[in-house]
């Protein structure tokens, strides 16, 4: 997909003179260089790289904290970044919709769920910033115009529902009204900019930076460079690198081209890589983590995610081999994943799992319709005609149906302890409706080390970078091990909105 | 036109993968355009067209209600889509000397019939 090879290049955190002379050799290759005797071909006020759900936020916010001239850099031809293409899935203790639904839930909380997928390498001081911040980021998106089910979800590794969806069930219901919110309060918008290096002062802080204009991602396309001094400084809110396979495989051979994933082609992890030859400091790199929701039978997130993370909570997963459950179906991303890629035929090879949901459950939400009129779910009538359009053992799942009903009855799963509290009275009868799945690669716990203030620590002094501020997915050892479902959307915008904060304090 | 059509080959020359058969475009725009190659490599024969080169002769609102789908798919309008809604650059999924795939099928199955490969 992507033809950056920065996997060449393994000295990038080099002297500032070192980097400018390869700068000199090879103009093609993004790197830092001192801004002194520079000529700026122009000068911002705030200047924000990338337009996901962080960027957004940011811009928005800066306005609000009185910036006149902010302006977000995108390196593709259209705005959003991976967020316009994900769940839009929002996470928030004491929300509205929780008080409405009796949920009993709090900061603590969310962040005991968050510490306990994190398995021990978390940031709790991170997760309790984002968590405290969470309803102001979703005020924000409600005074943009984003609409949510009505109803709250209850994803893996959350111990209540506190999870919102767009109406849409998709990102794209929030990127889009907090892309049209920018416009409306001025913020200038640039697609097709890519970021080709930092400009950084006498003291090491980040003055302003490289960015070629015109740009045709995955083309050889000789866009002019232009050097933009940034007044306040620079939000990098640039996302992750799920879709750059060589950075992916240097942290984990496993995942190679052949594993799917569901990332927008933009997420490279150049912004990223440009921080760590700055100086700043790499955390969790090899934590990356895969959608244990996805479906092999389309591409990306498609319409089979959105499915069955509505539908985990009351469906089973049922190995095709044995008949049988092999997981909690609402257990954290990371244990549902190896579960699933355990899944394989006598000879080894992956053999996807099924999730069997009944039908009068799944239709409540709208992707059920999608998936199975585009082919990538199924409806059947009786067990024998889904255990032999499968080619699973009938009796085994016979027998597995009977013994899960019986777990939604006295609301304890004996086999794994699923939390069955969203599972009461949703006994698994025909019909039933089935996807198939199979992990993607998904999202990266791992990035540039930043504190509660977005400011990005430097690996050699432990200092703040000066005029540096990161958000996002680009941030790293936020979630440790296994980050929460929706709990990305609230952290992109609360920090989003921090790193504005705090460069309009400075 | 001849030394638009020599630079043109040149520039062609470089690109392995790309013949003759390259500079083929599509038959109704053969009419309104025919050789110019200007008429739409408006930042220059070597750059591809800027994004607003198309819509000097489309009108978005126009393309987004001749694509429009039913209510319960309104949102896989690929000129008025979910994810980017109108500004959507053509490029992305149209290419004049080359074939392209929808962007949508990077993700999903469902087809448009009538799209030009």
């Amino acid at each position: 997909m992507s033809n950056v090879d920065l996997l060449g290049r393994r000295n990038f955190i080099k002297g500032m003179g070192a980097a400018a002379g390869v700068a000199m050799a090879a103009p093609a290759m993004a790197v830092s260089e001192k801004a002194d005797g520079v000529t700026w071909d122009k000068e911002v006020e705030v200047l924000i790289i990338g337009s996901g759900f962080a960027g957004l936020a940011a811009a928005i916010e800066a306005t609000r904290k009185g910036a006149k001239d902010v302006h977000i850099f995108e390196k593709m031809s259209y705005f959003g970044g991976n967020s316009a293409i994900n769940g839009g899935l929002f996470a928030a203790p004491g929300t509205p919709m929780q008080k409405k639904e009796g949920v009993k839930d709090s900061v603590d909380r969310m962040v005991a769920d968050q510490l306990a997928a994190g398995r021990g390498i978390a940031d709790e001081a991170l997760l309790r910033h984002v968590a405290e911040h969470a309803v102001e980021a979703l005020e924000m998106t409600f005074d943009a115009g984003s609409e949510y089910h009505p109803y709250l979800q209850q994803l893996g590794g959350h111990s209540v529902a506190r999870t919102y969806q767009t109406t849409v069930s998709c990102g794209a219901g929030i990127t889009q009204p907090l892309l049209k919110m920018c416009r409306k309060l001025g913020v200038n918008t640039h697609n097709r900019s890519k970021f080709e290096g930092f400009l950084v002062g006498e003291k090491g802080e980040v003055v302003g930076v490289k960015m070629r204009q015109n740009y045709h991602f995955g083309e050889d396309q000789p866009g002019e460079v232009l050097k933009i001094k940034a007044k306040r400084g620079v939000i990098m809110a640039t996302g992750g690198f799920a879709q750059n396979v060589d950075l992916r495989m240097a942290q984990d051979p496993t995942l190679t081209s052949e594993v799917g994933c569901t990332n927008a082609p933009g997420a490279t992890g150049e912004g990223m890589y440009e921080m760590f030859r700055l100086g700043a400091i790499p955390v969790h790199l090899a934590h990356i983590q895969s959608g244990p929701w996805a479906s092999p039978d389309e591409g990306g997130f498609g319409y089979v995610s959105n499915y069955s993370i509505y539908n985990f909570p009351h469906s089973m997963a049922i190995n095709r081999l044995t008949g049988k459950r092999f997981m909690d179906e609402i257990a954290d991303r990371k244990t549902r994943a190896d579960a699933e890629l355990a899944c394989r035929d006598e000879q080894g090879n992956a053999l996807p799992p099924i999730l069997i949901t009944s039908y009068k459950d799944s239709k409540k939400h709208p992707n059920t319709k999608k998936v199975i009129k585009y082919n990538v779910g199924w409806k059947f009538d009786s067990v024998e005609e889904l255990a032999k359009h499968f080619d699973v053992p009938l009796k085994p799942l016979k027998a597995q149906i009977e013994e899960y009903n019986s777990y939604v009855k006295s609301g304890e799963d004996k086999q794994f302890g699923k939390n069955m509290t969203k599972a009461a009275g949703k006994y698994i009868e025909a019909p039933f409706t089935v996807v198939r799945l199979w992990p993607k690669v998904h999202y990266c716990q791992g990035g540039v080390q930043i504190n509660t203030k977005a400011e990005v620590k430097d690996s050699f002094t432990g200092q703040s970078i000066a005029g540096l501020y990161a958000a996002g997915e680009v941030c790293g050892g936020i979630h440790g091990v296994s980050r929460l479902g929706s709990c990305s959307i609230p952290e992109c915008m609360v920090m989003g909105m921090t790193a504005a904060r705090s460069m309009m304090k400075a | 036109m001849k030394t638009l059509n020599i630079v043109l080959a040149l520039v062609l020359t470089g690109l392995v993968s790309l013949s003759a058969q390259a500079v083929e475009i599509r038959d109704h725009h053969k009419d309104v355009i025919g050789k110019d190659c200007k008429a739409c490599h408006d930042n220059g024969i070597k750059q591809f067209p800027s994004d607003q080169a198309c819509l000097q002769c489309h009108d978005v609102d126009e393309l987004a209600k001749q694509t429009a789908r039913s209510e319960e798919d309104k949102w896989q309008n690929p000129h008025n889509n979910l994810h980017y809604g109108k500004e959507l650059p053509c490029q992305e999924c149209h290419g004049e000397h080359e074939s392209k795939q929808p962007m949508c099928s990077n993700c999903h199955t469902f087809k448009f019939d009538k799209h030009k490969e």
